[in-house]
Formats: structure tokens, C-alpha cells, sequence
């Protein structure tokens, strides 16, 4: 978010970096983690509702990052990017809660359609009729492509940041991202020649 | 350039953040590559669609348990942190059993201290009339209620001083002292949780002399969003007047989340 804050210096405004705030809290000083809260709930929610479909998880998942941060603030080094770690704290809280979820759901439920997106009322259906089949068509692709589009479309995350998190060559990452939005392509085409309308 | 190190680029095109060259290289390869072309075109669209996904804001019970969970993490620091300071033993464990510090403990010994009040009075005074009766021993409950709030509001633990703004919520009618606490737990407990707390146990006694004003001051003062909107529903609901300054303020604030500044400019509207 703010992790390099090159406005600090132009205009002397006296907010923390992320990188600053989270130092603080590795040494201690855990309230500071509530500023961290208050710029990252927002787009952490968005980003495990984008993957799962589900109000209630997503907000699960933001508390379980939150609650991992402070678990494992002291590892927390500054020379890495904030958001990268935190992502990567919030990859791995997802991964469990998949590995959760496949204990209690049979295959198929699991990655087809997400297994409680909330059905959206009738007229909103109607008025928000496009985002619905966007989001369809990212339901549908396999988790790893749609994770991996939304860190690239949605997160804010370079292409460098996300062969980081990943662990990969951003050549790599480039590809992924052009197989993955082929693919949502692919799955949009049909669905919206599949409607009635 | 072939069809391969075209696609690499697509992902920055997309982004904007291919370079002139770079763009140049897109431009003239698909003028002359079909597939190219229209794999392209394809995703252009499917980019743009994946613009009109809506950004959701969690609820807000996501906050509240947020906070609720960093003052457990920042309690167990502490106590671990006075664990260590502490000698170690049994009377040091005992000690700790019975110290008022412990809410069961304070608890357990005001209830007891109440009930052997209750059976004093009765068999001193058992020939006296019932309601001047009831009337002292009410009296008595409402004092020792405001003896433990204020002994709870000065403890180091969050949860405790919790507490203790419960106990000033359960006077009737409290003294000065105990207004005052509260007043100093809204504008300076370090946890929003006890200055919401504060907030909800103010509302009470909107009516005493010095409250309302005490609460448009605070609006100055407050940062945490919560506990903003609290305030600025509290000012709503008793339609104070004097809150209209105090929010136009607030609403000038940079650091105000949108959330709040659009709370405050409907409360705005709704008092003048």
C-alpha cells in the first residue's frame, strides 16, 4: 500500500509506511497493528470474497490473517515488501481453509461453483446482471488461475510482487496470467451464450 | 518477433505499463498475426469486464472482533510481561487468587460484603419501617457500585475497566466522581473498546448537567471510527444542538474514513 510512501518525503506528512508500522509491532508495540487493520481489511475481504464467494468465510479469513500476523510478527524481516508477506500469510490461511473445506465436501462441490455464494435477490440480479457472469466465469476457473488473476487485477500486486509471493519467475507469472484471463474468456463466452435473457 | 514473446508483453499492455517500445512491438505484430489480434481483443474485453466487479466493505462486526482479539493478544502480553516481573511461588499464587484484581475475587467478596450488610440490618434494625429500610440499603447498593466501578476504571486491564463502566451504568443516579471517571475514560482510555463502552454508559445519564457537553468536546478528540460514529449517534438521538460546530469539525478532518464523514454529515443534517 504504502510500503516505499515516496509522498512522506514531498510533502512531510507524518503517516507510517506499512513496513514502519509492522517493525513496530514485531517489537511490541501490537496496537500499531490496528492501523495495519484499517488499511488492509477492506481489500483482504475483497480478496478471499473474489476466491471463495462467501461473506462470512472471507470475514473469517481476515480475523485468521490478523490473529497470524500477530502469531508470527516476530519473523516479520524489513527487508520484504509488507504486502507481499501479508498476501502470503492470507495464500496460506486460504490454503487451509480449502484443506478444511475438503474434509467436510465432496470434490466436485468444492471447486465447480463455490459451494455458499450468497444468491443475490432478484432485482439485483437484474440491475447487476453482468458483474453476476463475470463472477460466475471467475467462480469457474480452477482456483490457482483465479487466485492468480485476482492478486494481478484486483490486489494492486506488480508482476515482480507476485513471482515473490509465488515463488516463481515473473516470465512465469506473465504466462499465467495470459493462460488464466484466456481461459475466463473462454468460460464467459459460454456462459453468456448459455443465457436466457 | 514471434507469436511467443508477443504474449509475454500482453499482461503489461493490459496494465499499461509496457513501455513505448514495447507497445510499438504489440502494434505492429498484431497487424500482421491474426490469432495474435484476436487473442488480444479477447482478453481487452475480459479485463474490462473484470472492471465491473464491485469492491465490498466487510461488516462491521469484522472490526469488533478485530479489536476484541489484538486487547486479549495485548492482555496476555501484559500479564506474561508482569508474570516475569513477579516472584514466583505458592504465596505468590495465592496472593494473586485473592487480589482484587481479580474480577471473580472482587466480585465474590462485594457480594459477600453486601449480604452480610443485608443480615446486619435485618437483625439491628428489624423493628423499623420497610421502606426507610429499603431506601438505606439501596443506597448502600448504589455507593459500593460506584466504589468498585472506580476501582475497576483504574485497573490495567482492558477488560476490567469494561467492568467497571458496567458498574457506573448500574447506578441510579451517579455522584460527580464517578461521572467523571467516565467522562476520562471516553477522552483518555488508550482501548476504543472501554471509550465505546463509556459512550453507551453516558448515554444514561444524558440528562445530567455536563454530559452532552462533555461528549461534543470528545468528538474533537476521538480517532477510531467506532467510536466516532457512537458518539455522533448519541448527539443525534438527543438532537443536541450544540454538536453542529463539533461535527462540521470532524466532517473538515483528512485523516475521517468516508464511513464517517458520511455518518457525520447526515447527523449534520438531522440536528440543524
Amino acid at each position: 500500500m504504502n510500503a516505499d510512501n515516496p509522498e512522506r518525503e514531498k510533502t512531510g506528512r507524518m503517516s507510517p509506511t506499512d513496513n514502519e508500522l509492522m517493525e513496530d509491532v514485531r517489537d511490541g508495540r501490537v496496537e500499531k497493528l490496528a492501523v495495519l487493520f484499517e488499511r488492509y481489511q477492506a481489500m483482504l475481504y475483497n480478496f478471499f470474497l473474489r476466491l471463495t464467494g462467501n461473506r462470512a468465510a472471507s470475514e473469517d479469513l481476515v480475523q485468521e490473517v490478523f490473529m497470524r500476523v500477530l502469531k508470527y510478527r516476530a519473523g516479520y524481516l524489513n527487508e520484504g515488501r509488507f504486502n507481499v508477506w501479508l498476501f502470503q500469510i492470507a495464500r496460506n490461511a486460504h490454503v487451509d481453509h480449502l484443506r478444511k473445506q475438503k474434509t467436510t465436501l465432496p470434490i466436485d462441490e468444492q471447486f465447480a461453483e463455490p459451494p455458499s455464494r450468497e444468491p443475490l435477490p432478484e432485482a439485483a440480479y437484474e440491475a447487476d446482471r453482468e458483474a453476476e457472469l463475470v463472477r460466475r466465469a471467475l467462480d469457474r476457473l480452477p482456483v490457482q488461475k483465479r487466485e492468480i488473476l485476482v492478486l494481478f487485477r484486483f490486489q494492486n500486486l506488480k508482476l515482480r510482487e507476485i513471482a515473490e509471493l509465488l515463488g516463481c519467475r515473473v516470465g512465469t507469472v506473465k504466462a499465467q496470467v495470459h493462460r488464466a484471463l484466456k481461459d475466463l474468456s473462454r468460460i464467459y463466452l459460454e456462459l453468456q451464450g448459455g443465457r436466457v435473457s | 518477433m514471434n507469436c511467443e514473446k508477443i504474449q509475454e508483453k500482453f499482461a503489461d499492455y493490459l496494465t499499461g505499463d509496457l513501455d513505448e517500445g514495447g507497445r510499438d512491438d504489440v502494434r505492429e505484430h498484431i497487424l500482421s498475426c491474426a490469432p495474435c489480434r484476436e487473442d488480444l481483443e479477447n482478453l481487452t474485453v475480459v479485463w474490462a469486464k473484470l472492471g465491473v466487479l464491485p469492491e465490498e466493505q466487510p461488516g462491521g462486526g469484522l472490526r469488533h472482533r478485530f479489536y476484541a482479539m489484538l486487547e486479549e493478544y495485548k492482555d496476555g502480553l501484559e500479564a506474561r510481561a508482569r508474570t516475569a516481573a513477579r516472584p514466583a511461588g505458592i504465596l505468590a499464587g495465592w496472593r494473586e487468587w485473592f487480589s482484587f484484581r481479580r474480577p471473580a475475587f472482587a466480585a465474590s467478596f462485594s457480594a459477600f460484603i453486601l449480604l452480610f450488610g443485608l443480615g446486619a440490618g435485618w437483625l439491628l434494625n428489624g423493628g423499623r419501617a420497610g421502606g426507610e429500610r429499603y431506601a438505606g440499603l439501596s443506597r448502600q447498593v448504589q455507593d459500593m457500585r460506584q466504589q468498585v466501578a472506580l476501582s475497576l476504571l483504574s485497573q490495567p486491564s482492558a477488560t476490567e475497566r469494561i467492568q467497571g463502566i458496567g458498574y457506573s451504568a448500574a447506578v441510579e443516579n451517579p455522584n460527580d466522581k464517578t461521572l467523571a471517571a467516565l467522562f476520562d475514560a471516553l477522552d483518555n482510555d488508550p482501548n476504543p473498546n472501554v471509550r465505546l463502552a463509556a459512550v453507551d454508559a453516558l448515554y444514561l445519564f444524558r440528562n445530567r448537567p455536563g454530559v452532552r457537553e462533555s461528549l461534543v468536546n470528545s468528538l474533537a478528540v476521538q480517532t477510531y471510527p467506532l467510536v466516532q460514529v457512537a458518539l455522533i449517534d448519541f448527539l443525534v438521538e438527543v438532537r443536541e444542538a450544540r454538536a453542529a460546530e463539533a461535527l462540521k469539525q470532524l466532517i473538515e478532518r483528512n485523516e475521517l474514513t468516508p464511513e464517517v464523514k458520511k455518518r457525520a454529515e447526515q447527523g449534520l443534517k438531522q440536528i440543524v
